[in-house]
């Protein structure tokens, strides 16, 4: 850092570089913030709309990473064999049954689309 | 340091895959055809029982699919390159060493992992892709890459093993008794050719090929002969091949629905074809030298006729409109009337990159046409990237149903196209409250 000192006592900095000038560290990649590990993550979409009070509407899409341990507090995806089917549920109330699929760790609601 | 292989084999990888998303489909027939003449390309363990053997038509074993209720999917390999790559991924997290042999199977070198025991090793990377994936797996290990490939094999035939063959620390009683059990046909390397030669001379175990004389195995097979009795002692002859980056060649090849002789199909075909073609080249910034088309009647019927043509360009290109326009052009320099078509195929080759026409060639080309060309080019690409493939087309590209794949029976493309994720239902009210 270089600093020029003028008549009127006023310095002025220059050389130092441009932190911005340095493209990945100025963008935050919303990938990074949804996908941790994208060979096990998955996405799907939502059906149904009795869990809106959740924050979880109708044709959401659901992040599902199939790397993690399911959590009884954790929504998880599962194949319901009686209606043949995709579910979605919190994992403590997941039918026994039922073959486990992935955990959701998001679910996205998009107000307009691109 | 002593060489140590595992290949890692996805088990029936096509059916496997259509199970993620279909776990119904588990422990029931299913086959997966290739999508435009409906031969069986992959086969789930059930279907094998079943007697339905790889390459069947599907029209003549119809009988035999509806007996054991066969469920049937056209190839969906949008997904199954998707798939294939989050394993790979996988694999490349554990070693860099990798030489991806094929779309389902790739070899790791473990040479540099400090791992003492070796099945132990296998059966936590099989668990892995199976949870992170859902794709079962199974694992060869051994001293060469021919012992790994016949470990797979054994692996998938015994099912207490848990998909996985350990030929490192293997006694060798139980070595040799795996290669005993093991007929010629299995051994990687040995194709229909060698085959019958090698049980002329009395060969038909994999034991017998080991315990040969090195001169005598290359008398009968040449060089490859004696790496093979090398790889089966268990003395590595192979390393892992250096991933293969460019491709050499891209074809692009379907069956009419019916056979015609209508000029307006064929162009029809070399336009969508060739647009497909070219953009495979387009996206790995190849340009061709080379272009062609064949086209043939139906082999199985008398009179059967084949016409192949190739056209070497001054300049080499990656534009979809250059391609078609030449190619429909050889075509009408042997089309008649009187010829039943049946299949037509578009092939691209002698790649160069992209940059080199910018700097070796520029004196000799066009550039200002070359690059409306390509921004033509990526803008199309962009737009199909966007909305699908086949929404931006070229007007000779009709999308006549005489010739388009039967995509009747594919699975949505859950991976690789936002309108057909697969979907997840709210469960029933009983299911939702947390308790």
């Amino acid at each position: 850092m270089q600093a020029e000192h003028h008549n009127n006592g006023v310095s002025v900095h220059a050389g130092f570089p441009n932190p911005a000038a340095d493209k990945s560290l100025g963008n935050l990649d919303i990938h990074q913030l949804l996908v941790q590990r994208p060979a096990s993550t998955f996405l799907f979409r939502i059906a149904g709309s009795h869990w809106q009070e959740l924050g979880i509407f109708d044709n959401d899409i659901a992040v599902i990473d199939r790397a993690l341990d399911a959590h009884s507090n954790d929504l998880v995806i599962w194949w319901d064999d009686i209606t043949g089917e995709f579910s979605i549920s919190y994992r403590s109330t997941m039918p026994v049954e039922a073959t486990f699929w992935g955990v959701v760790t998001s679910t996205i609601h998009q107000f307009r689309s691109a | 340091m002593k060489p140590v292989f595992a290949l890692i084999d996805c088990n029936n990888f096509f059916v496997s895959c259509e199970r993620l998303f279909r776990p119904d489909l588990e422990h029931r027939p299913v086959v997966v055809l290739s999508s435009n003449d409906g031969c069986v390309v992959a086969r789930s363990n059930e279907a094998k029982a079943a007697g339905i053997p790889m390459g069947a038509p599907a029209f003549k074993f119809k009988y035999l699919f509806q007996q054991h209720k066969v469920h049937q999917f056209s190839a969906n390999f949008e997904l199954y390159g998707n798939i294939s790559k989050r394993i790979t991924e996988i694999l490349t997290e554990i070693t860099p060493r990798i030489e991806v042999y094929s779309v389902d199977e790739s070899f790791l070198d473990l040479s540099t992992l400090h791992i003492v025991d070796y099945a132990a090793w296998g059966k936590s990377v099989r668990a892995r892709i199976w949870r992170e994936i859902g794709i079962p797996v199974s694992i060869g290990i051994a001293p060469s890459k021919t012992l790994a490939k016949l470990g797979t094999e054994l692996a998938k035939k015994q099912s207490d093993l848990d998909g996985v063959f350990d030929f490192v620390n293997c006694k060798p009683e139980l070595r040799n008794q795996a290669l005993h059990q093991t007929p010629i046909k299995d051994i990687w390397g040995i194709g229909w050719r060698l085959e019958p030669r090698l049980r002329a001379e009395g060969f038909t175990t994999a034991l017998q090929i080991a315990r040969m004389r090195p001169q005598y195995a290359q008398q009968l097979m040449g060089i490859h002969g004696r790496q093979l009795v090398s790889e089966l002692n268990g003395v590595s002859a192979h390393t892992l091949e250096p991933i293969k980056t460019v491709a050499k060649s891209i074809m692009r090849s379907r069956t009419f629905g019916e056979d015609t002789n209508q000029a307006h199909v064929l162009e029809a075909a070399i336009a969508s074809l060739g647009a497909s073609a070219a953009y495979r080249l387009r996206n790995q910034d190849l340009l061709a030298r080379r272009i062609g088309l064949f086209t043939m009647t139906n082999r199985h019927k008398p009179g059967y006729r084949r016409w192949a043509r190739e056209v070497i360009l001054d300049t080499p290109t990656n534009d979809s409109g250059e391609i078609i326009a030449a190619l429909v052009k050889e075509l009408g320099t042997f089309f008649s009337t009187k010829q039943a078509y049946h299949r037509l195929g578009v092939f691209l080759h002698d790649f160069v990159p992209t940059e080199a026409l910018q700097t070796d060639l520029l004196g000799f080309v066009d550039t200002t046409r070359h690059d409306k060309a390509r921004a033509r080019m990526a803008a199309i690409d962009r737009i199909n990237n966007r909305l699908g493939k086949g929404k931006v087309y070229y007007a000779a590209e009709d999308l006549s149903k005489v010739w388009q794949p039967k995509h009747t029976i594919r699975s949505p493309r859950y991976v690789s196209q936002w309108s057909e994720l697969p979907v997840a239902h709210i469960a029933p009210i009983a299911y939702t409250s947390q308790s």
